[in-house]
């Protein structure tokens, strides 16, 4: 089985990569890369907005982005995909590539999950700190760039990777409108060879481990050196501090 | 004083006629007060009296109902666009019973980060300005650490250096020491003290009697959200007028 499975690589490496290009769209794992990439650089500042306008004094502000966040939790992501990939062309006429379909609703459904984590590192942080910026003179957007998001944001690392991490994973639901991304082409691979499922599919799921645990790890290195900062550890020998930055870590 | 500066500029905050309620629960009710420049006054009163309801108001972290304040000849709870309440903010400075450290910056970026941000000074004016601060609330070797790090005592000295670093002409102290462990009370205060040497006008809502006898000019006693004595320190401890003042400092005493 090892040997199919280096054989199946062996043969359509280049497919899995890169999908048909350059003799058809770019495909594969790089377009899996790219889709993620943008997808979770767009959906992560549009969480903030929408996070500041649940939270916000105006009602107008308030309530189409209440709305939009319940609407778009409460419904499975696959309807979304299948509503904008044939609602969107019957709308507008226009022909939006389904690269594009899939990038739009993955940014607005990751960025409406996103927000709610956001909402809550920004409410789980109290009066207290926007008080004292307040105070200090800082305006709302002043105050929430400096003060509350640093904090509210490293807080909640753990939930936002959370949600990179399915972001990923969700790249995958793009199959059903045609994105060549990886699992496209590993299906392709299937249907070429149609006697080895298990092995094409074990290859996709190693893959998308291997990406959704370099982001965990990346992840959790960032957060670990931020931790360090903020206890004032830089520079110290990390064997003897571990023990020290958990402890103080909880404090802050 | 002159004869011939004008009351705006004798007083620092004019509170006039200040009411202010949560429903049918009246907290304050149409106060009247001034405080001059440089002077120290100390506002005590039983909990729930609406002493820190009363600060809070003058920088307008709480809204009032009706009344005025004004400070600088400027009323803060007049209409006003939030660029003009953010600059009138950043002259009045405010340290709270919490400290509200930024627990993300280090000691001198807590203390220099607003004046970089709000006022635009250059960064290392503001960081050299931060470090002289520290020194005078006795931290210069704490610069670099975060405030996780330090203790009760330490982090509210940084909040006051903190609030000196806008340069304000006036401070605003919601019980600054009720926080603390008893032992840390007394760096805070003297602190506290040393501004007032210095001649920082100061409005302090504390329970640090002796605090307020040795540095207040005047003592506000407040209850049921009426200032129902105004006095010196000296009148206030050994000859209270209101029998209400009489109860809080026999119980005080005990």
């Amino acid at each position: 089985m090892i040997n199919d499975i280096i054989a199946i690589f062996h043969d359509y490496w280049l497919l899995l990569l890169i999908g048909q290009y350059p003799n058809g769209p770019l495909g594969g794992l790089a377009n899996t890369l790219i889709l993620s990439a943008l997808s979770i650089a767009l959906a992560f500042p549009l969480s903030i907005l929408l996070a500041l306008a649940r939270l916000s004094r105006w009602p107008f502000l308030r309530w189409p982005v209440t709305v939009l966040v319940y609407v778009t939790r409460g419904v499975p992501l696959l309807m979304l995909i299948l509503w904008s990939y044939f609602l969107v062309p019957l709308l507008t006429g226009a022909d939006v590539p389904s690269f594009v379909t899939m990038l739009t609703t993955l940014v607005v459904y990751q960025a409406a999950f996103l927000s709610e984590v956001v909402r809550a590192g920004i409410v789980a942080l109290g009066h207290g700190q926007m008080e004292a910026a307040k105070a200090l003179g800082h305006g709302y957007f002043g105050a929430m760039r400096f003060v509350i998001l640093p904090q509210a944001l490293y807080n909640m690392i753990p939930s936002i990777l959370s949600t990179f991490v399915s972001t990923i994973k969700d790249t995958t639901l793009g199959y059903v409108i045609n994105v060549p991304d990886l699992t496209f082409a590993a299906s392709q691979v299937n249907n070429q060879l149609l006697t080895q499922p298990f092995q094409v599919f074990l290859i996709l799921a190693v893959i998308y481990y291997a990406i959704c645990w370099s982001l965990t790890h990346v992840a959790y290195r960032l957060e670990r050196q931020i931790t360090r900062r903020r206890a004032g550890l830089n520079g110290v020998r990390p064997a003897a501090v571990i023990a020290p930055v958990k402890i103080i870590s909880e404090q802050l | 004083m002159t004869p011939s500066v004008s009351p705006q500029d004798v007083h620092a905050i004019r509170i006039s006629k200040v009411s202010k309620q949560y429903g049918d629960y009246q907290v304050l009710k149409e106060i009247d007060a001034e405080v001059a420049r440089g002077e120290v006054v100390v506002i005590c009163g039983p909990s729930g009296s609406g002493k820190s309801t009363l600060i809070r108001t003058i920088n307008r972290l709480e809204e009032i109902n009706s009344g005025a304040i004004s400070f600088d000849g400027q009323n803060i709870h007049a209409p006003m666009k939030t660029r003009e309440l953010n600059q009138l903010r950043s002259r009045i400075g405010f340290v709270f019973q919490s400290f509200n450290l930024f627990p993300h910056l280090s000691v001198v970026e807590n203390v220099s980060m607003s004046p970089v941000r709000v006022k635009g000074i250059a960064r290392d004016v503001a960081h050299d300005h931060a470090l002289r601060l520290l020194d005078r609330v006795g931290l210069a070797d704490k610069a670099n650490a975060y405030p996780g790090q330090l203790s009760g005592g330490q982090q509210q000295r940084v909040a006051i250096a903190r609030a000196l670093a806008m340069e304000p002409p006036v401070m605003l102290f919601d019980e600054p020491t009720s926080a603390l462990d008893p032992e840390m009370v007394g760096e805070v205060l003297a602190v506290m003290k040393s501004l007032a040497a210095d001649g920082m006008t100061m409005l302090c809502v504390t329970h640090e009697m002796g605090f307020a006898r040795d540095v207040a000019d005047r003592i506000w006693f407040i209850d049921a959200g009426q200032i129902i004595e105004m006095a010196t320190p000296e009148e206030f401890f050994t000859n209270p007028r209101h029998p209400r003042a009489q109860r809080f400092l026999a119980d005080l005493r005990h």
